[in-house]
């Protein structure tokens, strides 16, 4: 895209146009088109608790390059394992883009993700072929170079069967004092039996918008750990999915929230199942301070094919303000007779006094006690990623909020 | 003497409630102090109103300790000076490790003022053959170390890990407060020794128990009964015998007489 255009003077066949220079298949600048059509005629989003007032999209401009980092060990393309930018994988790997883009997302769902499918410019794809046990982490750092308003970057993860692969997908950036908008939408394909760990680590700068998509399909055994990180922005609507599609599949998906400032910080994960003898289990954890607001929007959707489902969900929240708030919102929907197990469990409050004291009574001063409960609470997240350096400097972004 | 634990006079508040009622207690430094009492009396708030629990209101009285009169310091700073409570109902704090919950505790202890807290930290080295030696002599495995502080322990587990904290931090008087509830005799014994090792006349400790089974382990120099938030009795150790053998409605009778 030009680095001129603005979003309220683009036009269809503008996007059109542009996907043709840019030599993509035609099917691309189709699907480009219709969601862009989509984007045009719909109005804004019903999310009640996500303020956009502060966000005027039209008057951004696009960017066509995403600052995009690929960080791994190139050796494991020696057994097979793809892992290059998605545009240049265009050219390389067409036929698998075409079958999966867009196979977990729906495009049209509302405005926001319809703007993301016609206009997002660069980003990844991981594909881990059938076998392959690709045992380094795979990571890929999406940032907003300092002149850029908007970046709308997409990653594709293609598991193939009894492969496995540990993938880490991060968005970081300076603070801004003009706004930005970070529109990303990830696919991850989980094929029979894969093994998958994915973390997802947003941390823009302040005066970021992240509204992003995020979705899971996981095949027949399929396994997958989940940890989602959110810190950074200044306002994030994240809407994830789990879908259980596979017998057998299971997913174990960890979340860790902090906002603080006037951060407002809305998480919508959802968990769908739809085969048998499937089992989930979510933990989100949120912490919130100053006037911090955060929501858990999650849901667990039982659908009618599915049997002898097991799921359990769990949603703790710590306040560190009187002034921050957090609102847990937890949905079920059941349309089978048949489920195994479900459970449901949920603490929201204060950092407890008891166990301050107790700390304190070691000789740790009320803060020292407080940065250390608050480190607890999240360790189950940041114990799962597995790259010593990145977990070492969202420690150090975790204290500096407490 | 300043290493002993002077109690003057002491009333304290929960709420509305008046727990403690004049409480009048010397603890010498290097002793071995108990404390008995029916269920109720007071001896739970009497030891967290030493170590500064916030929600208590003392109202009237001093509690001296290195010196100085401690009811104006936080927990922290008094745990900074020597004291120490090993909790009747440890708390569990999920997500802290044991072994990175006593490396902070230690380095608070070594921290100075004016000096970088890196200068001052216990070297990684030294503090894990001081934290390997301490769970040897207390029978606790090398996983302990890594699990979440008193979270799903057994009370056992929780009673050794008073212990070992205790070990380590080295206080110069100790609140031991039903340190003996929920073990069995193994436990009991392992942590009986554990107390026994620290004794002598660096230690003060006050053990507060409601039997006096505890005290076949850990033999106290004084015994002192409370009853309804006060001390009503001191002597030896032969008072913790009569009270077994009479029980406490004994000695509430006799007071009731003297009255
Ligand atoms: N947090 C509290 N709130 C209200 N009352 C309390 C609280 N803690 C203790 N008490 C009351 O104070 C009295 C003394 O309790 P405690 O000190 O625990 O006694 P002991 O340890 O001797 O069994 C009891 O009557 C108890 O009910
Ligand atoms: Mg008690």
């Amino acid at each position: 895209m030009k680095q001129s255009i603005t979003l309220k003077d683009l036009t269809a066949d503008l996007i059109v146009e542009q996907a043709h220079a840019a030599h993509e298949p035609g099917w691309l600048a189709e699907r480009r088109h219709e969601a862009w059509t989509f984007f045009a005629q719909s109005g804004p989003p019903e999310w009640r608790r996500t303020d956009l007032s502060g966000l005027a999209p039209d008057a951004l401009t696009l960017s066509g390059a995403v600052g995009t980092e690929l960080i791994w060990d190139a050796a494991l393309a020696e057994q097979g394992v793809v892992f290059k930018p998605l545009r240049e994988a265009l050219n390389s790997h067409e036929e698998l883009i075409k079958a999966h883009m867009d196979s977990a997302v729906a495009p049209l769902d509302h405005k926001f993700s319809a703007l993301r499918a016609a206009l997002w410019a660069d980003g990844a794809l991981l594909y881990v072929p059938k076998n392959v046990a690709a045992d380094t982490p795979i990571h890929v750092r999406y940032t907003l170079p300092a002149d850029h308003h908007m970046i709308m970057p997409r990653t594709l993860v293609i598991v193939e069967a009894n492969a496995s692969a540990t993938i880490i997908e991060e968005f970081i950036s300076a603070d801004r004092s003009e706004q930005a908008l970070a529109a990303p939408i990830t696919e991850l394909i989980a094929g029979p039996n894969s093994t998958v760990r994915f973390i997802s680590v947003q941390q823009w700068g302040d005066g970021v918008y992240h509204i992003g998509g995020q979705k899971a399909v996981l095949g027949n055994n399929a396994s997958l750990e989940w940890t989602s990180l959110a810190l950074g922005a200044k306002v994030q609507h994240i809407e994830a999915e789990t879908t259980l599609k596979g017998n057998g599949s299971r997913v174990n998906w960890l979340g860790a929230t902090f906002a603080n400032g006037s951060q407002v910080l809305v998480t919508a994960p959802w968990l769908r199942h739809i085969g048998h003898n499937a089992e989930s289990f979510m933990q989100f954890k949120t912490v919130v301070n100053d006037t911090a607001y955060s929501v858990f929007d999650g849901m667990i959707k039982i659908e009618h094919e599915s049997t002898a489902t097991s799921t359990r969900l769990e949603e703790h929240a710590l306040h560190l303000k009187p002034g921050a708030r957090n609102d847990s919102i937890p949905g079920l929907k059941i349309d089978t007779n048949s489920v195994l197990k479900g459970g449901h469990a949920s603490t929201s409050g204060d950092v407890d006094d008891e166990q301050l004291f107790y700390m304190q009574t070691r000789g740790l001063s009320k803060n020292e006690a407080r940065r250390m409960i608050v480190m607890g609470f999240f360790s189950p997240a940041l114990d799962t990623i597995p790259v010593e350096a990145l977990r070492h400097q969202l420690e150090a972004v975790i204290e500096a909020k407490i | 003497m300043s290493n002993d634990l002077v109690i003057k006079d002491l009333c304290a508040n929960i709420g509305d409630n008046e727990i403690l009622k004049g409480v009048n207690l010397t603890i010498r430094g290097g002793t071995i102090h108990a404390i008995m009492g029916p269920n109720g009396s007071g001896k739970s708030t009497l030891a967290h109103v030493i170590a500064g629990h916030p929600d208590y209101e003392v109202t009237a009285g001093e509690i001296w300790y290195g010196g100085q009169n401690i009811l104006e310091l936080e927990a922290d700073e008094r745990s900074k000076l020597g004291l120490f409570l090993a909790f009747q109902y440890p708390v569990a704090v999920p997500g802290v490790t044991v072994a990175n919950f006593l490396r902070a505790a230690i380095n608070a202890h070594r921290a100075e003022e004016g000096k970088d807290p890196k200068e001052t930290a216990i070297p990684m080295a030294e503090f894990r053959k001081m934290l390997r030696e301490g769970m040897k002599t207390l029978e606790m495995d090398e996983g302990f170390a890594r699990r979440y502080l008193n979270e799903g322990f057994s009370g056992g587990e929780k009673k050794r890990l008073e212990i070992l904290q205790m070990t380590m931090l080295k206080p110069g008087m100790v609140v031991m407060d039903e340190t003996d509830s929920g073990l069995d005799i193994d436990a009991l014994r392992i942590v009986a020794e554990g107390v026994n090792r620290l004794a002598g006349p660096e230690l003060g400790a006050l053990v507060i128990t409601h039997y006096q089974r505890l005290l076949n382990y850990i033999k106290p120099n004084f015994v002192s009964v409370m009853m309804d938030g006060r001390i009503v009795r001191d002597g030896g150790p032969e008072l913790a015998l009569e009270l077994e053998e009479k029980g406490y409605d004994w000695l509430r009778e006799e007071l009731a007489g003297a009255a």
